[in-house]
């Protein structure tokens, strides 16, 4: 399945790019993409701890099942205000 | 609740939310806070900071957090809610927030909380416009 990622703020420097697709097999999760991402951009290990991530508008968690054409979203800590 | 939230990318026109108040007899508490953009960052001078946001999922989150303000201080009649995006120079508002209640505690309380959770959950961030002291003089 195709899975859209976004990425804001600081991390499209580190994804060097502000979106891009992911191919991943069926059933896998949030956890599984995550670890894609770090493999294909290793930058984004330094910020394992700190990184955001939400399924369309919702926080979610590595355990979160992905579906086709879910779209993902990376980010750095907030700072509206 | 009335609840009325905006991201807007042109300078606040106070005065004009000031207008748009609306309170009931039963309200004795209108609480406005404002937030503006600091002349540093850390040790540096700025010119003004740029607000970038995920704005479907701001707005999502910021209604997240007024039903969570709802249930935590129901007897808040309403909150209004406006955030700039894009640059904001040096001693403009970034953030306008009113809370109408009938005391001025929970008025407190929910403005506090409202800023903070919002700074945990929306998806809105800043880069500082680097600039010389003179550009970084907020307006008087």
């Amino acid at each position: 399945m195709k899975i859209p990622v976004r990425y804001w703020s600081w991390f499209k420097d580190l994804a060097g790019t502000d979106h891009e697709v992911h191919e991943l097999p069926p059933q896998a999760r949030l956890g599984d993409l995550m670890e894609l991402i770090r493999r294909r951009h290793p930058r984004f290990e330094e910020v394992r701890k700190s990184t955001l991530v939400a399924v369309g508008v919702e926080y979610q968690a590595d355990d979160h099942p992905l579906e086709d054409g879910n779209e993902v979203s990376l980010f750095p800590p907030v700072q509206g205000g | 609740m009335r609840r009325d939230l905006q991201l807007v990318r042109e300078p606040l026109n106070e005065e004009a939310l000031r207008r748009g108040r609306s309170a009931s007899s039963g309200a004795g508490a209108v609480l406005q806070f404002l937030g503006i953009v600091r002349g540093s960052e850390g040790d540096d001078s700025i010119r003004a900071l740029d607000y970038e946001a995920f704005e479907p999922m701001a707005v999502h989150q910021f209604e997240k957090l007024f039903d969570a303000l709802e249930r935590r201080w129901p007897v808040v009649e309403s909150v209004r809610l406006v955030h700039r995006l894009g640059t904001v120079a040096v001693g403009e508002a970034s953030l306008w927030v009113e809370i109408v209640s009938p005391h001025r505690g929970e008025a407190f309380q929910a403005c506090q909380w409202l800023i903070d959770e919002m700074k945990q959950v929306v998806p809105i961030w800043k880069k500082a416009v680097s600039g010389g002291m003179q550009d970084a003089t907020a307006p008087s």
